[in-house]
């Protein structure tokens, strides 16, 4: 039980996004569209996919700080042909996303997670791992992303829906913090009571 | 405790009876639309204000009625003709943001400047936009000629061309009665019911401003017209001098407010835009946030201080 | 009146604020109220030296090799880590040995990095800023914008973690909130 918990942590029970608040930078500025967020969640998956994968044969003797480095540089190498790519399939949004498409390169789940999390696993355990990890926040940013299109700008994947009142202000970057924040808020107590209801009442609830 | 709580309600009770007589002025200039607007923000805001404590697992008691005093001060920024659902949805954003970060026990933000921003931020052309005085709006009517306010013209033009009884009954679009508010302002600040450090930062940081740098040709019009417009004299009593959000002591609380007064001053000689006294408060709560805290660890201080002088007796 | 627009101007060009650049970084560091201003001062650092360097790589890279931009300013950046680590190392042993973990963060996120961008694409829309000076001042002052939002978040650091605040949302979704609201103020000062 305790395994699969570990497996599938970064898709509910430890997501990237909501949990620990890690690349909450392009889901507030470019989580207002659905489009946005296709485009970022392709170019999130494929550069952290590869990097991490690629950076877990980087040796361990290396000092901690020259380990650090070469991620970085792995993850802007795998940036390129990932760009190229993106170039193709979303020609209109990439210079919407502008710098955030090349500041997923440095995203914390390669920076950070990768020491702390990651590398301390069998590689086997840590591909499934990375990938609910990923999946956690391809599922924050669409979520995030439909809500947001459709209260800020009435539309759903640019299709215009019947709404009157539109919260424009929930497109914007302050929209995106302060819906941010109420999601996480949400996400912590259906966890919490979740956490509750799995423990038979027990008064182990997270506080945090 | 039992005192204190008493003397809250009392502070509530004496806000509340002067942003009514506010509002029946407001009645008076733009007819039952003003009054349906109030009361369609004080139910809203009621309505989620109890869904909010309920869900935290608290009672609602007469305490959480400060959120009707907020919704009332919220309606008296907006134009009587604004959209009731814009106004709605402003008051379950606030009080929701409010009750977010522990509701009335825990005050970051004023809730009145934080719905105000909120909706300048989404709305901004029905929020700026007013009637005449004296039009009366049908309360399901679509306004006809809006006009800019008062404070608008006075930042773009630097002058006004009102006279001082009409300044004083607030015969102006977009402004309040002076006469009333220096009443409120009287009332409120010698029944201890506002921060009166704060309110007096505010005002003087405002006259400071106003007679050094003045916005029109004469001092006496710049002080008349910059206490009268953009909400200037609104804001120094209702949300600068908010006893939930000023700093407790006097002497920190007036530099608060005359912060926040040479601030927005500042802002609104720049950038010509109106009501920036609201958006300055919100921005500087951090500031209030900061003297609490400096309070907090000087009582701290002199406590620990105390308990040593006992120890060594 | 002249501090006045200064502090107007950084608030509105503050990048965590308009562009949320570097907010993971930031919460990472608010666990830790204490290393909250350290973060922000060792950011400010890696802004001010990694804008320099990144005046040098944006003018000497030939138009075709854009796409190697990023590879070359996280270069630049890991070099200026390591510096940093030395410079640390012979000046205060023991503040090393505790920050080593940590300095990383500071250098490798997205408020350092986006300064380099965001200062190279105004570079490149006015030339008249495209000068080594120009470069610095931008890092400083988004190093110095950073070093605001750890200040604005260290004065209500004890309410958003209080007891008073429903535990879904203490700490991190209310500091989210809180500077969503500061955001929406700047925004309507603009």
């Amino acid at each position: 039980m305790n395994k699969r918990t570990s497996v599938f942590d970064g898709l509910i029970g430890n997501n990237t996004v909501l949990s620990s608040l890690m690349v909450i930078s392009p889901v507030i500025m470019c989580g207002d569209t659905l489009k946005n967020a296709m485009a970022i969640i392709y170019a999130f998956s494929a550069i952290t996919f590869i990097s991490v994968i690629a950076g877990s044969f980087v040796p361990r003797k290396l000092p901690y700080a020259v380990r650090i480095i070469i991620y970085t540089i792995i993850s802007s190498l795998v940036f390129i042909p990932v760009k190229f790519a993106a170039q193709q399939f979303f020609p209109q949004v990439i210079n919407r996303i502008g710098i955030y498409f090349m500041l997923l390169a440095v995203n914390s789940l390669i920076i950070v997670q990768t020491e702390a999390k990651f590398y301390r696993m069998k590689r086997g355990k840590m591909i499934f791992s990375l990938i609910f990890y990923i999946f956690g926040f391809d599922a924050v940013i669409l979520i995030v992303s439909f809500l947001r299109e459709l209260i800020a700008h009435g539309t759903i994947y640019d299709r215009v829906v019947d709404i009157d009142t539109l919260i424009s202000g929930f497109g914007l970057p302050f929209g995106g913090f302060i819906f941010l924040g109420l999601m996480c808020g949400l996400y912590r107590k259906i966890r919490s009571v979740s956490r509750h209801e799995n423990t038979g009442g027990d008064s182990n609830v997270s506080d945090d | 405790m039992q005192k204190k709580l008493k003397s809250e309600r009392f502070v509530w009770l004496d806000i509340m009876i002067t942003l009514i007589t506010l509002e029946i002025m407001q009645f008076f200039y733009y007819g039952a639309r003003a009054v349906v607007l109030c009361g369609i923000c004080a139910v809203v805001s009621l309505i989620t204000e109890i869904i909010c404590t309920r869900l935290m697992g608290r009672h609602f008691t007469a305490d959480d009625l400060y959120c009707i005093s907020d919704a009332l001060i919220v309606t008296l920024m907006l134009p009587a003709v604004i959209d009731f659902k814009i106004a709605g949805i402003a008051c379950v954003f606030t009080v929701i943001i409010k009750n977010e970060f522990g509701g009335r026990k825990n005050m970051i933000f004023s809730p009145a400047s934080v719905a105000y921003v909120f909706m300048l931020t989404s709305w901004r052309s029905q929020l700026i936009m007013y009637t005449e005085p004296h039009v009366h709006t049908g309360i399901s009517e679509k306004a006809g000629n809006l006009v800019s306010s008062a404070s608008h013209v006075f930042n773009t033009t630097g002058k006004l061309n009102f006279t001082d009884f009409e300044i004083l009954m607030g015969n102006m679009a977009g402004s309040l009665s002076m006469l009333l508010l220096v009443v409120s302002a009287v009332i409120l600040f010698f029944r201890s019911d506002i921060s009166k450090g704060a309110f007096v930062g505010t005002i003087t940081g405002t006259l400071f401003l106003a007679c050094i740098l003045p916005m029109c040709s004469n001092i006496y019009d710049s002080v008349k017209y910059t206490f009268s417009t953009n909400m200037v004299l609104f804001a120094s009593v209702y949300i600068i001098s908010d006893r939930r959000i000023a700093p407790k002591h006097n002497y920190y609380a007036f530099f608060y407010g005359f912060f926040t007064a040479v601030f927005s001053y500042a802002l609104v000689a720049f950038t010509q835009k109106e009501n920036m006294i609201i958006i300055v408060s919100l921005l500087l709560t951090p500031v209030a946030l900061a003297f609490r805290n400096l309070e907090k660890n000087i009582e701290l201080l002199e406590k620990a201080e105390k308990k040593g002088a006992v120890t060594v007796e | 009146m002249f501090l006045m627009t200064e502090i107007i101007v950084l608030l509105t060009s503050n990048l965590i604020l308009t562009q949320a650049l570097g907010t993971s970084t930031l919460f990472i560091a608010a666990g830790n109220r204490k290393n909250l201003l350290g973060t922000a001062f060792t950011i400010t650092l890696f802004t001010m030296a990694g804008s320099a360097a990144a005046y040098f790589i944006s003018n000497a890279l030939p138009g075709s090799a854009k796409d190697f931009i990023l590879l070359f300013y996280a270069l630049s950046v890991g070099i200026l880590y390591i510096l940093f680590l030395i410079v640390l190392y012979f000046f205060n042993k023991k503040v090393f040995r505790n920050a080593k973990k940590y300095i990383h963060l500071s250098a490798f996120n997205c408020a350092v990095m986006g300064t380099l961008f965001t200062i190279t694409n105004k570079a490149e829309e006015n030339p008249q800023l495209n000068n080594i000076g120009s470069f610095i001042i931008a890092g400083i002052e988004a190093g110095i914008g950073f070093i605001l939002v750890s200040l604005i978040l260290m004065s209500a650091y004890k309410r958003l973690n209080s007891k008073d605040v429903p535990s879904a949302f203490r700490g991190f979704p209310a500091m989210l909130i809180y500077l969503g609201i500061i955001s929406m103020a700047i925004y309507a000062l603009t």
